[in-house]
């Protein structure tokens, strides 16, 4: 299968107070894709569009090489979804829900259900209002999983939770990966989960992808430089350093397009180069925003 | 098959570097011997709950390395060149003593007095190990 | 495959109301056990007991069922299944006056049961009973077609208020009819030509509301 699991060309939708431009998103079958980005930056709408849920103003979306919203129903027999402000009804059981989605789809997988129930360790008889928020996650999680759908769309679904749920739900999106037929999105705050099991990393912020490819890729780009430079020595200005800041002696230097010839640019500059370190995602997005929101007021 | 190889947080280097010190350490103490089948990449990627993309790095790395062999199909194994252990324990040797040296030059240690330090290390070090 | 997502849809939307459906079952069958007791008040207290239960059936129904999807975040888990939004609009019709027709029907026959069974009440009230069940019907048809269409808990309350106030006008206009009034008295059951006219009116009223809803509703493009 060579079909794009997600793809969007120039999509676009208008709101009041915000704005979606030209999104530009491809997930190949067998990937993992994290979608980062500030609060209100649009993984939320881009999502629900991929979803069917909203239409996009213009712009083309094909899910499992189905186009939506035209055609969701036949999507959403493939897909799994499940996002950060979705309740299930409360006054039902979970085992409710498992025979509600049961019997409406035939890829339930009745066995790994009760798998998932003990990883999970959650109770089937136990009402909804009576679970934690991390355990309704996770039930909603095991709902969307046990059907083993062929592409899961997941906005937010390790938020709020302690390490060890966190840690569960990892490994079953991990396992997911056996499968090289099926794909993930998910959006999420955590850069840690998203820099882990992400093949590929999307940001969004105000409503624009401001990066979207291979995260070894990207995470190779950036280093973070530390110098020491002596009193009276003038640190270039160089391609592909976003920021330096220096304070007495010693400056920091993000880079992030990183090639061994700023090293030595640096060094032929005075400076001497005490560490190069690599980021965290963490680091690395909160220095991308920064710099964006610096380059737009300029 | 277990892998048997943990990525911790705490260590700063990137996760496919981790990967491939912990394969090569697992040759090198013989745990992994020559020719012998390893995880394919999505079996690892999903036993250490990493990207595919990760393991994959790892995997060409080593390939590239020599350390093990990918087969289209057949999946991936140790390479069947004797004496791999050995020389992956000797090029680990040699990665802690250039990295010395390098510490060394930072700190302005001239090598000469680096032999003297090297010298005076394994002195403590087997005085530690008779007392 | 399609029909039966939206099957699912109405069957659980029954299932989880099931409770109500019993309680608004027995709460009528206590009333007319009330009545069955004999005497003045209880049996006036019996009879409003009667109606109010289905007039507030009528109205919990559309906020429990409609709104209460908005409200309590369960839209998203409903949206993600494999339907379209016409599809989740005629499910959420279908089960929502089902849920309301199941009780009423059940009530209004054994009210008509009972009444031509009991020996004290002159079986001409029979045609009144089914107009003023019918007209509460026809208020909860409005208090439903507005929920589902506008999915406001204002406009769903307002139209609450509109249905709740014009019972009892409507109910005393029908007293007033003479020949209706005439008509209840009588020992057997009168089928006279303003209960008909009324009746007509009720069942063209239901319809037009469902027919406003079906429509109004597949204009809808968006879930959101």
């Amino acid at each position: 299968m060579t079909e794009l699991a997600i793809k969007f060309a120039g999509v676009g939708k208008q709101y009041r107070y915000f704005t979606l431009h030209n999104i530009h998103l491809e997930v190949p079958p067998g990937q993992i894709m994290g979608l980062i980005g500030p609060n209100g930056a649009g993984k939320s709408t881009t999502i629900r569009i991929l979803m069917g849920l909203i239409h996009q103003d213009h712009g083309e979306v094909r899910v499992l090489d189905h186009r939506m919203p035209a055609e969701q129903v036949a999507a959403k027999w493939d897909i799994g979804f499940a996002s950060e402000d979705m309740r299930l009804y409360d006054a039902m059981t979970l085992d409710w829900h498992m025979r509600f989605i049961r019997s409406i789809y035939p890829q339930w997988d009745p066995a790994y259900a009760q798998l998932l129930l003990k990883r999970f360790g959650l109770l089937a008889e136990q009402k909804i209002r009576g679970l934690s928020h991390g355990q309704r996650v996770k039930a909603t999680l095991l709902l969307v999983l046990a059907r083993r759908p062929r592409l899961l769309v997941l906005d937010e679904p390790t938020t709020g939770l302690d390490p060890v749920a966190r840690h569960e739900i990892l490994r079953e999106l991990s396992a997911v990966m056996n499968d090289e037929g099926r794909s993930i999105l998910f959006s999420s705050h955590n850069t840690q989960d998203v820099e882990q099991i992400s093949d590929q990393i999307t940001f969004i912020d105000r409503g624009r992808i401001i990066d979207s490819m291979d995260k070894e890729a990207y995470l190779d780009r950036w280093r973070r430089l530390r110098l020491e430079a002596p009193s009276g020595i003038e640190l270039p200005a160089l391609p592909g350093v976003i920021n330096i800041r220096q304070t007495g002696r010693l400056a920091v230097a993000t880079s992030n397009e990183f090639v061994p010839g700023i090293a030595r640019a640096y060094e032929q500059s005075g400076a001497r180069i005490q560490m190069i370190e690599n980021m965290t995602l963490e680091e690395i997005f909160v220095a991308k925003v920064e710099h964006s929101r610096e380059e737009v007021e300029a | 098959m277990e892998s048997g190889i943990l990525i911790s947080q705490s260590d700063k280097r990137p996760i496919y570097l981790q990967i491939i010190e912990q394969i090569k350490r697992r040759i090198a103490v013989e745990d992994w011997t020559e020719g012998q089948p390893i995880p394919s990449i999505r079996q690892l990627a999903v036993d250490l709950q990493v990207s595919v993309i990760t393991v994959k790095r790892a995997y060409l790395e080593l390939e590239r390395e020599g350390v093990i062999v990918t087969q289209q199909g057949r999946g991936s194994r140790v390479a069947s060149t004797p004496g791999l252990g050995l020389r992956l324990h000797q090029e680990e040797l040699q990665q802690h003593l250039e990295q010395a040296v390098r510490l060394s030059a930072l700190l302005g240690i001239k090598p000469t007095e680096l032999e003297s330090r090297l010298r005076e290390a394994g002195a403590n070090i087997t005085e530690k190990e008779t007392s | 495959m399609k029909g039966s997502v939206v099957w699912t849809l109405i069957l659980s939307d029954l299932h989880r109301h099931r409770t109500f459906i019993l309680f608004s079952i027995l709460s009528g069958g206590l009333a007319l056990v009330l009545i069955q007791v004999g005497g003045e008040l209880p049996s006036l207290l019996g009879t409003i007991w009667f109606f109010t239960g289905m007039i507030v059936l009528g109205c919990m129904l559309p906020g429990s069922n409609v709104i209460n999807e908005r409200k309590k975040q369960t839209l998203p888990f409903l949206m993600s299944l494999p339907m379209s939004i016409s599809q989740f609009t005629a499910a959420k019709i279908v089960s929502t006056f089902g849920i309301f027709f199941v009780p009423w029907l059940t009530l209004v026959i054994t009210a008509v049961a009972f009444i031509a069974g009991h020996k004290g009440i002159p079986h001409g009230i029979i045609p009144v009973v089914i107009v003023l069940s019918t007209f509460v019907f026809v208020g909860f048809g409005l208090n439903a077609g507005a929920a589902l269409v506008t999915e406001s808990e204002g406009v769903m309350v307002a139209s609450m208020i509109v249905t709740n106030s014009s019972y009892g006008f409507g109910w005393y206009m029908l007293a007033r009819n003479p020949a209706i009034g005439a008509g209840m008295k009588s020992p057997v059951i009168v089928w006279s030509k303003e209960i008909l006219t009324v009746l007509g009116a009720e069942f063209a009223v239901i319809v037009l509301i469902l027919g406003l809803t079906f429509y109004f509703q597949s204009r809808k493009r968006d879930f959101v």
